[in-house]
């Protein structure tokens, strides 16, 4: 089943007189459980492209159905619940509120769904735990490192249960162990059949999915399966033995 | 639910910010601290000034001799009117139906001398039933009857700051006094009465009969008042209008003015709620205005606080906050702002005008409409200010809220 279908999705910006065409026909489709790369050099069009799969920007022209529902025709209304109930985003430079605990910023994106669970506190301590994150629950944002802060927002994108996780350059800010941790993550997350899209400029941590799509100009320039990923638990085992023998 | 959580998450915010929260809700304070301030103590100065209408006597009718005019907010006499006489006080009391009692009254400023002080006082003639008219009592000793008035006796009460300038703290009862030339026995000392209408103090005056100040003292035969009391409250305007045309008819005025002048009580009551609830109405309104610079503050901190959490903005956004979730948090957290400083304003209000009262020894008013109105209003203003910088937020472009520096 095609969770993503992008169909000729064009987006151009104009600014002033000047007509700037970032995306030109751009179609793809994603599966249930796909663990997909979009990579590509800055300017062509990925952030871009990020958006419109994020719901975050409507495209210029053609067709984007996540997970049955056209978001072409929808309101902005719409677009914040989807947004909500579909997407879980982590981005490079986590975003967590510094003044509450890692526990509610987890529990944020509850806030903003139709009905609040009961159990909202259970299932972030839940998620906490699967991120390895379960005695950090009380501390503040600002008290943890770059690589628990991504997992934190990682556990607060999952809060949900979003039929679409979709990471922008999230190793961006980390260091190498840290980035391989939090590869980690995304990968027993996929294996555990969550449909991942990760976005990234760098050709090393986007062969640790399954797929990757370059972009150039604005256009798919290649899509091809990669049959063996990178292991991120093989190189953060590998880190620590470096940082052990230093 | 998701209000208590938007005021939760309000405050957090605000309390995380407390200097920044503190200057903004300033502004609030001092507005509705002023609107409370201003209403209770114009309310307290007015209830001062009815204390005072209603300690001039019980459904007290004043008649006073000439046309008196209203200078600088008080009542002065133009010229000396020799018109009025004891013989209409009497007539007064025989042919008005609505009159109870009538007193006839002289008073000037005189040289009292008691061994050696010497002091410039009022003194007052007054019949006897200008005690009971103008509810005036002994505190001490007694006050003269009818008969000592008849026999032109040389007796005195004195009011408690004349006593006090005159005997410093010996008994006044007992002594003699030098009132002009002639010499008087001072028989009582009258309960203190406070100041007057006018501000004038009513106890730095000394009573003599009205007879023995007439021919003894001042060596006139008209006076300067009659102070009449009218069966009831309600009689006072038949009073009022039964007096004036007798004695338009006893000084054969015919087509010329009323060369005397009648105020009643209810009359003057009315005339100085009407002065000071227009008074205190303006003064209200002009600290209201404060209240609009108080609304300009949290207007300045809700735009830098939206500023300052665009990049917040942006991700609640992505997280799936609808944009009215986004305008009413901003909302919430503003009116929180003015309703907090709203409540320390009516809670600072009400102690400085308690204050004020006490100092000014006025009856301490607190205006709990007043205060209800100013904090009520304050919440809206909050939120009115609140709407620009909640809106702007709620518009923003979530991509370009998450991309900000």
């Amino acid at each position: 089943m095609n969770m993503i279908e992008l169909e000729n999705i064009d987006k151009t910006y104009v600014t002033a007189s000047v007509e700037t065409r970032v995306l030109k026909r751009i179609s793809f489709s994603v599966q249930k459980g796909e663990f997909l790369s979009i990579m590509g050099t800055s300017g062509t069009g990925k952030s871009t492209l990020m958006h419109i799969l994020g719901c975050l920007d409507k495209p210029t022209d053609g067709h984007y159905r996540l997970d049955g529902t056209d978001m072409v025709s929808l309101n902005d209304d719409a677009l914040s619940h989807l947004r909500n109930n579909k997407i879980g985003f982590v981005f490079q430079q986590f975003y967590l509120l510094d003044r509450a605990t890692v526990l509610r910023n987890v529990m944020l994106p509850l806030i903003y769904t139709k009905e609040y669970p009961e159990d909202a506190k259970e299932q972030a301590e839940k998620l906490l735990a699967a991120v390895g994150l379960t005695e950090r629950a009380t501390y503040r944002p600002n008290q943890l490192s770059g690589g628990q802060q991504q997992r934190v927002a990682i556990a607060r994108a999952l809060i949900n249960n979003p039929a679409l996780v979709l990471a922008d350059e999230p190793t961006g800010n980390l260091d190498s162990k840290s980035g391989a941790d939090v590869l980690a993550v995304f990968q027993k997350l996929n294996r555990e059949g969550r449909t991942i899209i990760l976005v990234t400029h760098d050709r090393n941590v986007a062969e640790h999915a399954n797929r990757i799509i370059l972009l150039k100009d604005g256009m798919v320039a290649e899509d091809r399966v990669i049959s063996s990923p990178l292991d991120a638990d093989a190189e953060s085992r590998a880190e620590a033995e470096k940082e052990m023998s230093k | 639910m998701k209000i208590s959580k938007e005021i939760i998450l309000s405050l957090e915010i605000l309390t995380e910010h407390k200097v920044r929260t503190f200057l903004s809700l300033l502004g609030m304070v001092v507005g509705v601290g002023a609107v409370v301030v201003m209403v209770s103590t114009g309310r307290s100065a007015q209830k001062q000034i009815v204390d005072r209408i209603n300690r001039m006597g019980t459904n007290l009718v004043i008649v006073s001799a000439g046309k008196s005019m209203l200078i600088a907010g008080r009542q002065r006499q133009m010229n000396i009117v020799r018109t009025l006489q004891v013989a209409d006080a009497q007539s007064i009391l025989e042919e008005c139906p609505s009159v109870a009692l009538a007193a006839p009254a002289v008073s000037e400023k005189v040289n009292i001398r008691w061994e050696d002080q010497n002091v410039n006082t009022t003194v007052a003639g007054m019949s006897v039933d200008g005690f009971q008219i103008r509810g005036i009592k002994p505190q001490s000793g007694r006050i003269f009857d009818p008969e000592e008035s008849r026999a032109l006796k040389r007796v005195a009460v004195v009011g408690s700051t004349a006593a006090a300038n005159l005997f410093g703290s010996a008994d006044p009862v007992g002594q003699q006094i030098r009132i002009g030339k002639v010499l008087f026995e001072v028989i009582g000392k009258a309960t203190p009465r406070g100041t007057d209408v006018n501000g004038l103090d009513q106890d730095d005056v000394i009573f003599v009969p009205l007879e023995t100040a007439m021919r003894r003292i001042l060596n006139v035969t008209y006076v300067q008042t009659i102070y009449v009391q009218a069966r009831n409250s309600r009689l006072l305007k038949n009073a009022e209008e039964e007096i004036a045309s007798l004695l338009r008819e006893r000084h054969r005025l015919a087509a010329k003015p009323d060369d005397f002048t009648i105020q009643n009580q209810a009359t003057l009551l009315e005339a100085e709620r009407e002065t000071t609830s227009s008074m205190t109405l303006l003064v209200g309104s002009v600290a209201a205005i404060s209240l609009i610079v108080g609304g300009v503050g949290i207007l300045a901190v809700m735009l830098m606080s939206v500023r300052e959490r665009i990049r917040e903005i942006g991700l609640r956004r992505a997280l799936g906050a609808l944009r009215r979730d986004i305008r009413n948090q901003f909302l919430v957290e503003s009116a929180i702002l003015a309703g907090v400083g709203g409540m320390a304003g009516i809670g600072g209000g009400a102690i400085l005008s308690w204050a004020i009262s006490r100092f000014a020894h006025w009856p301490p008013v607190i205006s709990l409409d007043a205060a209800a109105v100013a904090f009520s209003f304050s919440v809206v203003i909050g939120v009115f200010f609140g709407l620009y910088p909640a809106i702007k937020a709620a518009n923003l472009d979530p991509i370009q809220a998450l991309r900000s520096e």
